[in-house]
């Protein structure tokens, strides 16, 4: 069966960019040339012009001196944490951690569970993962509560849309994507996810566009948000857990049935909203 | 252990020297990626340094399970210019700025010439489906290989061989119609 068009212009593409001539890659697929040559010559053209592209000496002097600066300052960080003994490292993140507690008080923290993006105790809450994520120190343990709070998220989703708040709605998609990708990143898991245009998770709204909803935005638009957001987070979820170490497995498992009720629910409330 | 693989395990590591050498070989290709996705140079360098930061601030999470270094640097400038648009509120289109200035060259009117060149270059590029765009910025403005592109954007082989084709068919077109 011969070769395909589009494969036999991959393979002379990358002959090419390896050091080869046009003529080279045509004399190996003579049937083909008339096609192949207007191809390959474009792409010569296209490929020499592009190259004209290169950043500016001193722009890339300037970067190079901002990260290095960046790079001592982050050496010297862990050098100053290396000179402290373990277990005081132990203890000063308990003692913070329990300080903060103190500080904020358990009972406001325990309040704070339930609160929805829209309550005075929501800030809390999130304080309350910041601290819980600032204490684990496994890879996997972090995925773990990333994977937690973004079903978090997509609870007080659904919460929010059952109560007619649909202004935080796209916030909290963009929560879920963000959790969602540092779990992925974590693990260092890849994400194959055909046709996406953005690899790791959705691309959910910025938060301008969140007050834009939130003004009144029709609800239509984000009952497609959300299916969008939806399929992408499914997505994300399902090929990490192709991928995922065998003890992450079952918090996926979990994540993707958790996760997908409350969007469908979610759609379910916005949607009937939007017919009405 | 490929030299690539070392110099990025000793990277990974915090050595200075070795993210000094990654940076070196890949500084030019993110940036002209970039370029071509946002067609303005200033939106490119301001992008192309916030990437690099990124980098640096990631590099120790790096793992070599399942994903080449190149794709996994590539993915996030990728992802960095899928936010830039995304906030800009803007749909994937470049902003093309008159004084474009790329190369250097000792030569004023060569100068001219060339930044006449990309500025049409850039013309087709936006003339392309993002999809196609996409590929060609990182095919043939990064010379990444086909693997490459498609573990940077999550896509099948197959797929980014068709849309390489068909963009490249499309450019032909206004290569030859002089669009």
């Amino acid at each position: 069966m011969a070769r395909r068009l589009e494969s036999i212009l991959d393979e002379c593409l990358e002959r090419m960019l390896g050091g080869e001539s046009i003529e080279a890659c045509l004399n190996a697929y003579p049937e083909q040339t008339s096609e192949l040559e207007p191809l390959l010559r474009t792409s010569h053209v296209f490929i020499r012009k592009s190259m004209a592209i290169q950043p500016a000496p001193e722009f890339k002097a300037r970067v190079y001196s901002r990260l290095q600066a960046m790079f001592y300052a982050k050496e010297e960080k862990a050098e100053r944490r290396a000179r402290i003994p373990i277990w005081r490292r132990g203890w000063a993140l308990a003692t913070t951690a329990i300080l903060g507690f103190l500080l904020i008080g358990g009972g406001t923290i325990a309040a704070s569970a339930h609160a929805l993006p829209d309550e005075p105790l929501y800030p809390v809450k999130l304080t309350g993962e910041q601290v819980r994520l600032i204490l684990t120190f496994s890879d996997v343990g972090e995925a773990k509560l990333h994977i937690q709070f973004a079903e978090r998220r997509a609870d007080e989703m659904l919460e929010m849309a059952s109560q007619g708040k649909n202004g935080k709605i796209s916030m909290l998609t963009e929560q879920i994507t963000n959790h969602l990708d540092k779990a992925y990143m974590m693990v260092g898991i890849q994400i194959a996810g055909e046709g996406e245009s953005r690899v790791l998770a959705p691309a959910p709204p910025s938060s301008s566009e969140a007050e834009t909803y939130s003004e009144g935005k029709v609800a239509g638009e984000l009952e497609t948000l959300l299916r969008q957001s939806h399929a992408k987070s499914l997505a994300t979820l399902r090929n990490a857990l192709d991928k995922a170490p065998e003890e992450l497995k079952p918090v996926l498992q979990q994540a993707i049935e958790g996760i997908g009720e409350d969007y469908d629910e979610t759609i379910s409330i916005v949607g009937n909203g939007s017919s009405q | 252990m490929s030299i690539e693989k070392d110099i990025v395990s000793r990277a990974i590591k915090g050595d200075g020297e070795a993210f000094a050498q990654l940076y070196e070989e890949h500084f030019d290709r993110i940036y002209r990626y970039v370029y071509l996705k946002v067609g303005n140079q200033t939106e490119a360098e301001d992008l192309t340094q916030e990437i690099f930061v990124k980098v640096l601030e990631a590099i120790g999470s790096y793992r070599w399970r399942n994903l080449p270094f190149k794709s996994w640097l590539f993915r996030i400038a990728h992802n960095r210019v899928i936010d830039y648009f995304r906030k800009q509120g803007k749909v994937e289109k470049m902003a093309l700025e008159d004084d474009v200035t790329l190369v250097s060259d000792s030569n004023p009117a060569s100068t001219a010439e060339r930044e006449l060149e990309i500025e049409e270059l850039i013309k087709k590029v936006e003339k392309l489906t993002p999809a196609q765009r996409e590929v060609i910025s990182l095919r043939f403005g990064s010379e990444l290989s086909t693997m490459e592109v498609a573990k940077t954007l999550g896509k099948s082989t197959g797929t980014v061989k068709v849309l390489q084709y068909n963009a490249t068919v499309a450019l032909r077109k206004m290569f030859s119609g002089g669009k």
